[in-house]
């Protein structure tokens, strides 16, 4: 039972007959009267099981991507109109902005209300109960009841990164164009034959070729292509922590996503894991189809409070890649790599692959190392050179082991990421 | 519209009154014995009066031990809170107790002067007196002191002696008035004029009517006879929020009390209450007050349950660093911050200068001089010196360091 603004105005008139009378009493005995209309108009109302109610959620939508679900109401029992509101309820992160919804329903008919939403969180965003209000014959009070009807809507990461992959792949175009002219070597193999233009590098004619078809051929070559890329995500203890508004998850999610799209375009194949002791998600596709596979698979991908278990991925890396491969750690580098096992890992993997660590940084401490303003801020400032240069140190050690080492900000450790794997492609370094 | 009808969800019908009652019996039963017990409560309780010299007021300053002996000798004694509600039947008959007259509105003065009935003043005040037309005033003594009758009232004979507070009255030059109990310096607690048929007394001395002072001396005595002369006594406390006047029986509607000819006994309280605010507000706001309740309902019925949703841990990531902050401030660890420093701005520098990080501490400074043209011993002492001593000395060095790094230029 739920009572409407109306009730409370008819309780408030009876302050004019207890003004007229001056008596207690015929104030209490209009009250009353209220309270028992209002009890009468609740169960003169319609059941709530007359309304039938459905929904329609979307399957994903990209995080701060507007999307809306949609809820079908249907009038299913008796031969009264019903009347009310229904409440279309969803968790607070999935960005629902108007739940509520009026429905006037004659016998057999149906309506459709769509909820609009906005979310404000990756993963996966569930819909609460459906609250249906069904109203008496004299909107004093009525009927109120939950239903529960499962639904889910699926957040995508936001992959705000994608609008540094136009220049990405323009650079790799011109690797690509430029290897076209470029002597056999380092990061290219050989594509086909053509003919001369004036232009071409004398050195790359073909003499044997053009010996054979009595025409001047020249070789072309192209980047490397189908090499191998694991992308490796740390979704363990030290990926929860939030730089600037966001975990540490995130950025590394928006790198493999960037890294993805540019590698899976270059031609090369591309597999991912989420993992803290175990893998927690996987990707893996040829060429372009990675791309949705990825971000269904990350979008639920969520920073757990373990220890990350570096020999398990050592071993699940050795199963899914025979060959020499760019193996691309997203995780965290500072003192505690030396315990957790991150350099034997990468000692280990290097031997086979080509590694690439990237680790967020945090723009605080930075600003903390260039305090200057008291005191306070010169320990601040010692305290942030002292952790700089541990993570320095530790960074210098894989560097040491061969690894390649990003380290950068959250919003620019996609882009850099990237912009290291086409250097390791042009330099054939895969 | 063609909609999957089958798909449709329904709410429950639910558990129905009948079986929500059997179910909850036992609330029901304890909900309607509370109701029960608080209305029982109610109607006995007896709100608790602590208004100084009120007959119902047990503690120390009350008059509640007077009135219970009046009552024991069978004197029908009668508090009123609004003075239009005396309904003296019989002035003759009735003796009217006002205390605090300095509380007392000029009109209640007015009645009060036009009363024909024995009127008793339970503490002092000149305008009060005035508009009586008493022959006295208010004198202040200096200590309370005992003080015989001295006087020819036989009510004040009778009681002896009494003690005097520091409120007394005095008789005014030529007046016909008996002023009994009078201190040294001529304050008496007592005063009395016998005028015409009516007897006006005035008790300045309040302290002696009271609970804690009445078995003194001859308080019991003096404030017996005074009050206990005729069958019927009407106690009225001023309390300044009243503005109503006296009412009792043959004061007629033409009768002098030149108020526009309207009898008082005819009014009602409505018209006796010269109130601000129109008549049957307080009701109407009680009416709003009950209305409240349904907008408390209106309001706090929820439209469906919360929604819950996991929230991830909030952790930032910079929290570590800023605990070694604060640890090095407390610690005033000014060496370990400053190495750290030092530290930092070397490896930036050889960084930028290019030199390896094997290199040593000689080949740096000597590649550090190069650069910015410092003498050798200043760059040892910025990047090698003593640890500093204070948090200023920490500064000095910081800031030194800040200029030689910006002295360094890509050779």
């Amino acid at each position: 039972m739920y009572l409407t603004g109306w009730t409370v105005a008819l309780a408030a008139l009876g302050a004019v007959p207890a003004a007229l009378s001056q008596s207690r009493g015929v104030a209490f005995a209009w009250m009353l009267g209220v309270a028992l209309l209002a009890l009468l108009d609740a169960w003169l109302a319609p059941r709530t099981a007359t309304v039938g109610v459905r929904r329609e959620a979307p399957a994903s939508v990209r995080l701060t991507e507007p999307t809306s679900t949609r809820l079908v109401a249907g009038h299913v029992g008796g031969r009264r109109r019903v009347r009310g509101v229904l409440r279309d309820a969803w968790q607070p992160s999935a960005g629902a902005a108007r739940t509520r919804h009026r429905f006037d329903l004659g016998p057999g008919e149906a309506a459709t209300f769509a909820t609009a939403m906005r979310p404000t969180r990756r993963g996966d965003r569930h819909a609460g109960p459906v609250t249906i209000r069904t109203a008496g014959p004299l909107r004093l009070a009525g009927r109120q009841r939950s239903v529960e009807v499962p639904a889910r809507l699926r957040v995508l990461p936001e992959f705000a990164s994608r609008k540094h992959l136009p220049s990405r792949l323009k650079r790799l175009r011109e690797i690509d164009g430029s290897t076209a002219v470029r002597l056999k070597g380092a990061g290219s193999e050989f594509d086909s034959m053509r003919e001369y233009v004036i232009g071409d590098d004398v050195r790359a004619i073909d003499w044997r070729s053009t010996a054979r078809r009595g025409e001047v051929l020249v070789r072309t070559f192209r980047p490397e292509r189908d090499r191998r890329v694991l992308i490796a995500i740390d979704c363990a203890r030290q990926s929860a922590a939030r730089v600037g508004d966001a975990p540490r998850l995130d950025a590394s999610i928006e790198a493999a996503l960037l890294l993805a799209a540019l590698a899976s375009r270059a031609g090369d194949r591309v597999q991912a894991t989420a993992f803290d002791r175990s893998e927690r998600a996987r990707a893996a596709a040829t060429g372009e189809q990675i791309m949705p596979l990825l971000a269904e698979a990350l979008a639920t991908v969520e920073p757990s409070l373990l220890e990350p278990d570096w020999p398990a991925l050592l071993r699940l890396a050795q199963s899914r890649v025979s060959q020499r491969a760019l193996v691309v750690l997203l995780t965290t580098v500072d003192t505690s790599a030396t315990d957790s096992g991150l350099l034997d890992a990468v000692a280990a993997l290097q031997r086979h692959h080509q590694v690439l660590v990237a680790s967020v940084e945090d723009p605080e401490v930075a600003e903390m190392a260039a305090g200057r303003d008291d005191a306070a801020a010169a320990y601040a400032a010692g305290a942030a050179a002292r952790a700089l240069l541990e993570r320095e140190a530790v960074a210098a050690q894989l560097r040491r082991l061969g690894a390649e080492v990003v380290l950068a900000a959250p919003d620019s450790l996609a882009p850099d990421v990237t912009d290291r794997y086409l250097a390791l492609k042009a330099a054939g370094r895969l | 519209m063609s909609v999957g009808r089958e798909s449709l969800v329904t709410t429950d019908p639910g558990p129905g009154i009948a079986a929500r009652a059997r179910g909850g019996r036992p609330w029901i039963v304890a909900v309607v014995l509370l109701a029960a017990i608080v209305a029982l409560l109610v109607v006995t309780s007896r709100p608790s009066d602590y208004t100084p010299l009120s007959t119902e007021n047990s503690t120390d300053t009350g008059t509640r031990a007077l009135a219970q002996i009046l009552r024991q000798h069978h004197v029908e004694v009668t508090q009123i809170d609004r003075l239009s509600r005396a309904g003296i039947a019989d002035p003759a008959a009735t003796t009217v107790v006002v205390a605090n007259p300095e509380l007392l509105t000029s009109g209640q003065l007015g009645s009060l002067a036009d009363y024909p009935g024995d009127l008793v003043l339970l503490g002092a005040d000149d305008s009060a007196f005035a508009a009586l037309g008493l022959p006295v005033e208010t004198a202040l003594g200096f200590l309370p002191e005992v003080a015989d009758a001295a006087c020819q009232d036989p009510d004040a004979v009778a009681a002896g002696e009494v003690r005097v507070d520091h409120l007394g009255v005095r008789a005014t030059a030529g007046g016909d008035v008996t002023v009994c109990f009078a201190q040294r310096d001529g304050a008496g607690a007592m005063a009395r004029v016998e005028d015409g048929a009516r007897t006006l007394t005035v008790i300045a001395s309040t302290g002696l009517v009271t609970n804690g002072r009445l078995a003194d001396l001859g308080h019991a005595a003096l404030a017996l006879r005074v009050t206990g002369r005729h069958p019927d006594l009407v106690w009225y406390v001023a309390d300044g929020f009243d503005p109503t006047l006296l009412t009792w029986a043959g004061d007629d509607a033409g009768g002098g009390s030149g108020d526009g000819g309207v009898g008082r006994e005819t009014l009602s309280e409505l018209e006796a209450s010269p109130d601000f605010l129109p008549p049957g507000t307080g009701t109407a706001l009680y009416a709003l007050g009950l209305a409240l309740v349904f907008a408390a309902i209106w309001r706090g019925r929820r439209f469906g349950a919360l929604v819950r949703e996991p929230m991830p841990v909030v952790v930032r990531s910079s929290e570590a660093t800023r605990g070694r902050a604060r640890l090095y401030r407390r610690a005033r660890a000014t060496g370990r911050s400053a190495a750290a420093l030092r530290a930092a701005t070397a490896t930036r520098i050889a960084r930028r200068i290019g030199v390896p990080r094997t290199a040593g501490r000689a080949d740096l400074v000597e590649s550090i001089r190069r650069a910015t043209g410092r003498s050798t011993a200043e760059i040892e002492a910025l990047l090698y010196g003593a640890p500093p001593a204070d948090d200023a000395a920490l500064l000095t060095l910081l800031t030194a360091l800040d200029a030689l790094e910006s002295e360094v230029h890509r050779p």
